[in-house]
């Protein structure tokens, strides 16, 4: 029951968007300190592929979850049918892990020499997006510990 | 950009010249609030190009060979901006590309020196046509652009960091 | 001074929660009300989880959007544990009623 904790919110998803946008500011932060290097050629982990890998994940976790409590019978959680949607909801967090595993597909070696301007438009993208999604994370923890200490402030 | 010189229109974009590569490959999808910044680079892109050009005629304005050694004058070259709609953001915004790098079409100014090892037959060396005055506004406004535009990436970046706090 | 019945007095404000109505409705009994309001609560918190997943896998949705619907089921939520705690709170006192 513990690991299904996370299982319905969008709470996998997020994580696997700040591990991205991690990895992505290390990979531009180079970019940047190399800059006047010669002969480098500027690095860039793709975010329109792991988009992709990303709807993947999602898409397969959608085709195997089902409602873990039906609404229709809420006298009755201890049904048959909710805990097979239990351990079918497990089985689907396997599809959000296998996209960290897929950034070195994403790995782009081959980035013509970029200006400084636009290394850093990259990375100030970057961190408006993992700004983003660090703050989404923080609320839906927030929201589980309000449900777990059962006050509302 | 002074409207009284005659250009001469290159077949666009030098390679070597290029700086506004591929920015479409590195977006964000459609993502509204983030291709303000894309639009903004393109901006600041653009006009570092300018200046790279206006410093490129400073630098060379008493310049009568060419890169061969042969008595050829600096042919000074400018740089005019054109629309990218490729880089384009929700409400109709688009971005600035270098549309074109052009070489100047003015005659050469004549200066009599015939001492000067670069003097014709009549005794005038040319000199390329670069008025120190005009480029230095040219540069300035440059600078002055690429100020505003940061200041407009500085505003972006606000507006994103309040609506943060819509969840704080 | 208006009396309270008098035509031209305003009609009291309606209430803040929806789900709580008037008891005049008749048929809905107050198990019916909580449950609805629960399953609200779900479907906001469902309608928010999947913009999030549009927002982070390139969809056309901005952020505020998002974050408004985010908090919007962050608040809903927050009311119905309240509602259920003032719940709580009388069922206690009325089980301290000593006869």
């Amino acid at each position: 029951m513990l690991s299904t904790l996370f299982g319905t919110s969008s709470v996998p998803l997020l994580e696997q968007v700040v591990n991205f946008t991690e990895a992505r500011h290390g990979v531009l932060a180079g970019n940047i300190a190399n800059i006047d290097t010669p002969g480098y050629k500027t690095r860039d982990l793709s975010p329109e592929l792991f988009q992709e890998k990303l709807k993947e994940a999602v898409e397969a976790s959608h085709a195997t979850t089902a409602p873990a409590y039906g609404y229709g019978n809420y006298g009755n959680f201890a049904s048959p049918q909710s805990t097979n949607a239990i351990s079918r909801v497990d089985r689907s967090f396997a599809a959000f892990d296998k996209v960290k595993d897929s950034y070195k597909s994403i790995l782009r070696h081959d980035g013509v020499n970029v200006s400084i301007e636009n290394q850093i438009n990259e990375v100030v993208k970057n961190q408006q997006e993992h700004n983003l999604a660090v703050g989404i994370l923080a609320n839906q923890f927030r929201l589980l510990r309000a449900a777990i200490s059962e006050r509302a402030a | 950009m002074p409207r009284n010189r005659k250009y001469l229109r290159l077949s666009s974009l030098t390679s070597e010249r290029r700086t506004n590569v591929r920015l479409e490959s590195l977006t964000y999808g459609t993502q509204p609030m983030l291709n303000s910044f894309d639009i903004s680079t393109s901006a600041l892109v653009a006009q570092r190009a300018r200046l790279n050009a206006i410093s490129s005629n400073i630098a060379n304005m008493s310049t009568t060979r060419n890169e061969r050694g042969e008595p050829e004058p600096y042919v000074p070259r400018y740089v005019t901006f054109q629309t990218d709609t490729n880089i384009t953001s929700s409400g109709g915004g688009a971005g600035v590309k270098i549309g074109s790098v052009d070489y100047s079409t003015e005659q050469p100014n004549m200066k009599y020196d015939p001492g000067h090892p670069d003097a014709d037959a009549q005794g005038y060396v040319r000199y390329p046509n670069v008025d120190m005055t005009t480029e230095f506004v040219d540069a300035l406004e440059a600078s002055r652009s690429y100020e505003a535009n940061v200041g407009v990436i500085e505003v972006s970046k606000n507006l994103m960091e309040n609506t943060l706090r819509i969840i704080a | 001074m208006n009396p309270i019945n008098s035509p031209t007095f305003p009609s009291p404000p309606p209430l803040l929660n929806p789900a709580m109505g008037p008891a005049q409705s008749g048929d809905t009994s107050f198990k019916d009300m909580l449950f609805d309001s629960i399953r609200e609560v779900n479907t906001m918190q469902l309608d928010a989880d999947k913009a999030v997943e549009q927002m982070f896998t390139g969809g056309d949705v901005s952020p505020a959007e998002v974050l408004t619907a985010v908090q919007k089921a962050d608040l809903a939520f927050r009311l119905t544990m309240q509602m259920r705690n003032k719940l709580m709170d009388v069922y206690q006192e009325v089980r301290d009623i000593r006869i």
